[in-house]
């Protein structure tokens, strides 16, 4: 008995590691390879494996893409312990400032540089840089300023896209009057709810005061408490705090995910018919609306309030910054800054990207495409708001500000809430 | 009298009981519905209305967890190629790869440990058992970084040795504590027949307090196996998360997708993941009713 015992225990642990010693000698670098971590994952992460396929069977380079769901902590914790990736795809600019700061990451060289500035609008180039440095190449973005509808059910009621913010606020009071709720909304996102919100009024902002204004709120060279949010505020609770406005009222802003939230459009008849969200909401439409997205979705910029800032397009999107300097990762950064390394995926669908010579014809549907032309040509470019202020704030007190005005806390105390929560 | 006195308890007891088995029951039978309904019906509707409106069965979910979810991109050709990603077999094999040696290792460290704290005589014996049952409350958390640097600088980072060794590590605290009062209960006559008998520690340790202890190597074995399948963030920062060495628990994190669109595969993909923590509960459970310690102080 024990000796049957031993051999099986010797057995089990043996197993593994003969498994585990073959693992590493297989993984064992032949080709040069570059190690790249980033945040997006599953289907997103097989399209971008594909898009870099052309890089690949050209240099012989092979780049092993790992993705997560917790990249943020895990970024830190890996550069924090000395294991960086050789490139990081990184959300949020407030990260690649974090790592420019502590000297974790190797600066732009000239020819990179180049072709930044060739391939990509200023902005983009600006967001990459901290102190004047640059250090991100950004690949897919993403573009939130958008309003979606269900396209039959508008034709059926003879509604027309709204060019101007009145406009659309007439087009609200004639749905009403017909019996339909113009908006769907929902906030909740688990440990990020509120960010719908944070959105909607960064949109507002953009579009009241313009885009000087708006770097100034971001930098809190205006308090969070100016006259200018306030108003940014205002405009979005003649909204949502209306609940003729609004699908469910508050309540269902509260607690629907804002995956669900655009739902309602495409019962039948429509139970709303409107929904403000960025490009990769059509992911979470219901199957048989993303078969035929065309035919039974449209799609509009929110549009502008103030005509002197034209239409405005807030966004995000993944800048990839260099950890580790080696000749291979040069190769592939300088990939990655043209459009070739985007073409695949912008064709596979679900993904925009910033490059000013890029084909517009690629996107798989006239969707996509104009989300792209928008993109490219919008005058005023802006990074979304909460992902660039302090994380105590951007991804803390705005959110639940946001949360805590819904459910009806006076909008001074959740204003001032907000500002003495800024790091100072 | 006081047996219909009793058996009235012994009601309201089996009543409570009752009540409170289901009650906890209930969430996971609405996950086990929801695993079951087509993706559309899961967001739409919750699962209880699936009894009212007889709605649809369909073993999707799990087709998608096992077989891997169906992805469309375009390939270098520029053809549109629609197929479904790696299946869990890899995930299995590295979850098992990881766990295996993760609960023998510190299962065989924490029983000599504990038979030594408990009976053998040496200097700081008491501190340094303090020292180990002071680390019970030590979150792990704050030393995921320091042993990182030191992996790095030992290349242990993504390998197997490296992420058994931290197991090793963060379960010994909570097994020798586990252990040690488990074998300390032994009755001391044992020891004694046995020492008189002429036998050394190492053969009391490996014939008499492991074949002893087994009931209480059984339950620390559940615990640290279900500790280190289930664990997400140690496998993430030591071992890393490319598909070549991806974990159970990592393949199920990232199949909600990048936005968590894909939230449905969750039900399934958790009665996927709880398969095998179950089919080692069963397996080690008898030991705990089996009275091993029965009659055996007999002289």
């Amino acid at each position: 008995m024990k000796k049957v015992f031993f051999v099986v225990l010797i057995a089990v642990l043996t197993l593994p590691a003969v498994f585990a010693a073959g693992q590493v000698e297989s993984a064992a670098p032949e080709a040069k390879t570059v190690t790249v971590f980033g945040a997006f994952v599953d289907e997103e992460a097989r399209r971008f494996e594909e898009a870099i396929k052309p890089f690949e069977e050209r240099t012989g380079i092979k780049v092993i893409y790992e993705g997560s769901k917790d990249f943020e902590t895990l970024i830190s914790v890996r550069v924090e312990g000395g294991n960086p990736p050789d490139i990081a795809g990184l959300p949020q600019p407030g990260l690649m400032m974090n790592f420019a700061s502590q000297d974790k990451l190797v600066p732009i060289w000239s020819s990179l540089e180049a072709t930044i500035d060739k391939n990509y609008a200023p902005v983009w180039k600006d967001l990459g840089s901290y102190k004047g440095t640059p250090y991100g190449v950004f690949h897919r973005v993403n573009a939130k300023s958008f309003v979606w509808y269900p396209k039959k059910a508008w034709a059926k009621a003879g509604y027309k896209v709204p060019k101007t913010w009145d406009e659309m606020t007439a087009l609200m009071d004639k749905m009403v009057a017909n019996g339909h709720t113009p908006w769907a909304v929902g906030l909740e996102a688990g440990g990020a709810t509120g960010w719908v919100g944070t959105d909607w009024i960064e949109d507002i902002m953009l579009r009241t005061v313009g885009p000087e204004v708006y770097d100034k709120w971001v930098a809190n060279e205006i308090p969070f408490n100016a006259p200018e949010v306030k108003a940014a505020f205002d405009i979005l609770g003649k909204i949502w705090l209306n609940p003729k406005y609004v699908y469910g009222g508050k309540n269902t802003i509260l607690t629907t995910s804002f995956g669900d939230a655009p739902r309602p459009l495409f019962d039948d008849p429509p139970k709303a018919w409107m929904h403000r969200q960025g490009n990769f909401i059509t992911g979470f439409f219901p199957d048989r609306i993303q078969a035929n997205l065309e035919e039974e979705v449209g799609v509009f910029a929110l549009p502008a309030i103030n005509p002197e800032f034209g239409i405005p397009v807030l966004g995000g999107g993944d800048q990839f910054v260099v950890f580790n300097d080696r000749p291979e990762v040069r190769e592939f950064m300088e990939f990655l800054a043209t459009w070739e390394s985007g073409e695949l995926w912008a064709k596979a669908g679900g993904a925009l990207f910033p490059y000013l010579n890029q084909d517009l014809n690629a996107y798989p549907n006239e969707i996509e495409r104009s989300l792209a032309e928008a993109l490219v040509n919008a005058k005023v470019f802006r990074f979304d708001a909460s992902d660039l202020m302090p994380a105590q704030v951007g991804a803390g007190s705005f959110w639940t500000g946001i949360v805590d005005w819904v459910s009806g806390k006076p909008l001074n105390t959740v204003l001032n809430n907000i500002q003495k929560s800024w790091p100072k | 009298m006081t047996k219909i006195h009793k058996s009235k308890w012994a009601y309201v007891v089996n009543l409570i009981l009752l009540v409170l088995v289901i009650i906890w029951s209930i969430p996971i039978i609405g996950l086990l519905i929801s695993s079951l309904r087509p993706q559309e019906d899961v967001l739409s509707t919750g699962w209880w209305t699936l009894f009212k409106n007889k709605g649809v069965i369909t073993l999707d979910n799990y087709k998608q967890v096992l077989g891997g979810s169906e992805y469309t991109f375009v390939d270098s050709t520029g053809a549109t190629v629609r197929s479904s990603g790696d299946n869990l077999s890899r995930a299995f094999m590295n979850s098992f790869t990881v766990t295996i040696p993760s609960v023998i290792i510190p299962i065989l460290i924490a029983s000599a440990a504990a038979f030594g704290f408990a009976w053998m005589v040496f200097p700081g014996r008491k501190f340094f058992f303090t020292t180990v049952v002071a680390l019970l409350v030590v979150p792990l958390q704050i030393a995921l970084i320091p042993i990182l640097r030191d992996y790095q600088s030992l290349g242990l980072t993504g390998s197997y040795l490296g992420i058994w060794m931290a197991h090793t590590g963060f379960g010994l605290p909570l097994g020798i504590y586990l252990l040690y009062n488990y074998i300390s209960t032994i009755p001391r006559d044992i020891f004694e027949s046995a020492f008189l008998d002429g036998a050394r520690p190492m053969v009391v340790f490996s014939r008499l307090v492991l074949p002893l202890s087994v009931p209480a190597i059984a339950s620390l074995a559940i615990f640290q196996f279900l500790w280190v399948w289930n664990d997400l963030l140690v496998a993430l920062v030591f071992l890393g998360g490319t598909s070549d060495v991806a974990v159970l628990t990592q393949r199920l994190a990232n199949m909600v997708g990048s936005r968590g669109q894909d939230w449905h595969l969750l039900t399934s993909g958790a009665f996927v993941a709880m398969i095998v923590p179950l089919v080692v509960f069963f397996a080690l459970q008898r030991y705990f009713v089996q009275g091993l310690m029965a009659g055996s102080v007999k002289g």
